[in-house]
């Protein structure tokens, strides 16, 4: 028998682990979104009693937020942004994530290799790579010309200049996003796909379903968590990302919330305005986070039962 | 941003350190807690004599027409003394803006080991001074943020008695207005803001547009998706408001501000503006044609990154000219945090040799250095410049009284710049 503190204890260290490296840092920026900037070098002066927080800078930016102010266009953007980019996520993901799951048994184990081999680079040295490959003359941008790929989302309106990827587009942004998280969404995904016990899916053939019946009253719904977990994973990230359209795109029309976070942390009088910023936003996302957290415990409330 | 995060290698490498650090905004926490420091005790006072306008810890806002001679916070140290020797010796800067050689070459002449850290740009390196995250021995300023590193007792007061070489800058940097007596700090380079572009691409006279040259970039709807702005909240909306003909660039009136603002806003229709501060490397790789640049960029793409040879002549830069555009200067300060400050004072002397600022310049810099006996006509002359890019040199004329500079403002005159640049990066 082991002694009943011996698991609690096991979990010390990653509570402290969270506790300094998630909460402290938070707390610090909540406490900066509520304190002051020193007068003479414009430092943030965090308020870290809460008796001496003040709420000025956060009303302020709540104020910016609403529709007609500046924040609420890049607000929106961004949430169109993320949204696309998660449904391209998902349109691509999904059926690599699947084959992986069911299909490749034998190449599973290099599929796997693949899917994982991104993460050997550097995010920022991937989206570097594309500058390279979509620049005049890139073999990127040949590709998409030769194909006639950059003809057709020309006329379909999706791109503005099809020799310019990288002169401001909004269809660049959410190419570049979906190809930098895509790998953060499938392999969480391809787990939840895995785990599925195939003498489900033989039930619902057994019984009269068609293929596509089977997969959408059972594998879809059993890959429900795994699905929303990738999606969790790169949608958070996502919103607070600003390198991605800083690099192949730079243009303010494509600007996301984030880049207004970096640019009144980045220096200036107005920290406090960026921490302001951060917490609204994390508050917001704390509701899809909330929404994932109530399916996980409906989910795992439901194996149980 | 600053001219300094011109360089690919730096620019780069700062971005990379950048992003990794704050890879994720939420979880960018460690910038913050760096940005968290004690509060220092005065403040930004209101008015002082003659109802000129205080900055920080109450020192008056410097002006060609308003010099400010600012009080030493301590003695300077005493003449006469050895320079420190062996450790280390540390330089605060933009990456790759000092020549490893003349660094590697001061390291061998006093026995110390050089090592420069880098920071991101000035504001933030000022951030990180003043949090105490380093403890470097000189840094390199700017004029605008002097005030306040001196205010914040973050530079030491110079004794000019071991930089000598001072004589040899141009004359109004050996006491220039906002650093009277040349208190705190010491010249490094200097550069003027214009337009970059290329003569294959863009077929307008710049030069010769009227009422400006700034105007271009509201008919650029040709060069849509090329045509680039600096990232930098001074410059950019100095520039709207000169293509107004408002050469007052340190103006904190909201109305001037904020139609500088709107004005920037229609270029998202007219060419879909783009911001950055690649522009020594996208103008000559041919991604952008039309581009808000830095002298000091053209004659560093010039150096660096000509893809091919032919390149080169086809660059110009359009420098609009005495009282009718943007210039600046960089400088040298020693740190408070300094235990060699013989050295360090030294170290600003070493960087003012006129051959030691010449092979900065043109052996790794591109930044030109305001020292008299670097003749502009015979960089041109001799070839290290070449003619179309004439100018991109700077001469002692270009920093007279009549010249804008883009100075320290009240933190309040911060706030609505810094404000009117957020609208205009929010694209909407």
């Amino acid at each position: 028998m082991y002694p009943r503190w011996l698991w609690p204890l096991s979990a010390l260290p990653g509570v402290v682990w969270l506790l300094i490296l998630f909460l402290l840092p938070f707390y610090a920026v909540v406490a900066v979104a509520f304190g002051s900037v020193d007068p003479i070098l414009l430092t943030a002066v965090p308020a870290w009693n809460p008796l001496n927080w003040n709420a000025g800078w956060v009303t302020h930016v709540l104020h910016l937020l609403v529709p007609g102010n500046i924040y609420w266009d890049v607000f929106v953007r961004t949430c169109e942004y993320v949204v696309l980019s998660l449904a391209g996520c998902v349109l691509i993901g999904y059926p690599v994530a699947y084959y992986i799951a069911r299909h490749a048994s034998r190449t599973k184990s290099l599929m796997l290799i693949l899917l994982v081999l991104p993460f050997w680079i550097s995010y920022l040295m991937r989206m570097l790579a594309w500058i390279n490959l979509l620049s005049p003359g890139g073999y990127g941008l040949q590709f998409l010309s030769a194909t006639g790929i950059s003809s057709a989302l020309y006329h379909l309106g999706l791109i503005s200049d099809p020799n310019n990827y990288l002169g401001g587009q909004s269809f660049t942004v959410i190419l570049a996003l979906i190809y930098g998280y895509i790998p953060y969404f499938i392999l969480p995904l391809y787990a939840s796909l895995d785990r599925i016990d195939r003498s489900h899916l033989e039930a619902a053939r057994d019984l009269g379903a068609s293929p596509f019946r089977a997969f959408w009253h059972v594998t879809l719904p059993l890959s429900k968590t795994g699905l929303l977990g990738g999606a969790v994973l790169i949608t958070l990230p996502m919103f607070g990302d600003y390198y991605t359209p800083n690099i192949v795109s730079g243009a303010p029309s494509t600007s996301m919330i984030g880049n207004q976070i970096d640019l009144y942390f980045h220096g200036g009088p107005q920290p406090t305005i960026g921490a302001a910023i951060t917490i609204l936003l994390s508050a917001f996302l704390m509701i899809l986070m909330g929404y994932y957290m109530w399916t996980i415990h409906r989910a795992s409330r439901e194996v149980r039962a | 941003m600053h001219p300094k995060e011109r360089r690919l290698d730096g620019t780069r490498r700062d971005f990379l350190l950048r992003s990794g650090g704050a890879a994720l905004s939420l979880s960018s926490i460690s910038g913050i807690l760096a940005a968290c420091s004690n509060s220092t005790t005065a403040g930004t006072a209101g008015t002082g004599a003659g109802g000129w306008p205080l900055g920080p810890g109450g020192i008056p806002l410097a002006r060609p027409t308003h010099p400010v001679k600012m009080k030493r916070w301590e003695a300077p140290i005493a003449s006469g003394m050895k320079p420190e020797t062996g450790g280390t010796f540390t330089i605060f800067n933009y990456p790759a803006y000092i020549d490893p050689a003349v660094i590697k070459e001061f390291g061998k002449k006093y026995d110390v080991t050089v090592k420069v850290t880098p920071f991101d740009d000035i504001t933030t390196g000022v951030t990180k001074l003043a949090s105490g995250t380093v403890s470097p021995d000189v840094t390199e300023m700017t004029p605008d943020l002097l005030s306040r590193v001196v205010a914040g007792k973050l530079v030491k007061p110079l004794n000019l008695d071991y930089i000598p070489n001072l004589k040899n800058v141009w004359s109004g940097f050996q006491s220039p207005y906002y650093d009277v007596e040349s208190r705190y700090g010491v010249p490094y380079t200097v550069y003027s803001t214009g337009i970059a572009y290329r003569t294959d691409q863009v077929k307008e006279d710049i030069p010769n547009l009227k009422p400006n040259g700034w105007d271009m970039f509201w008919h650029a709807q040709a060069y849509k998706g090329k045509t680039a702005l600096l990232s930098e909240v001074r410059e950019t909306i100095a520039m709207a408001l000169l293509h107004r003909g408002i050469t007052d660039l340190n103006t904190e009136d909201a109305k001037l501000v904020n139609r500088a603002v709107k004005d920037l806003q229609e270029l998202y229709n007219i060419c879909n503006i783009k911001v950055g501060d690649l522009q020594y490397e996208t103008v000559p790789e041919n991604k952008a044609w039309l581009n808000q640049a830095w002298s000091g960029d053209m004659m560093a793409a010039y150096f660096y990154y000509l893809p091919t040879k032919a390149t080169g002549k086809l660059l110009r830069f359009w420098n609009p000219g005495y009282g009718k555009g943007p210039i600046g200067n960089d400088m040298w300060c020693v740190c408070s945090t300094t235990k060699k400050p013989v050295l360090a004072h030294l170290f600003l002397n070493y960087m003012l040799d006129n051959g030691v600022g010449y092979k900065n310049f043109v052996d790794f810099n591109g930044y030109q250095p305001p020292l008299n006996e670097i003749e502009p006509d015979t960089l041109v002359s001799k070839g290290v410049i070449p003619d179309n890019l004439a100018s991109c040199v700077l001469t002692e004329q270009d920093f007279g009284p009549k010249a804008l500079q883009e100075m320290t403002l009240t933190t309040a005159g911060q706030s609505l710049w810094q404000d009117g640049y957020a609208t205009f990066q929010s694209g909407a």
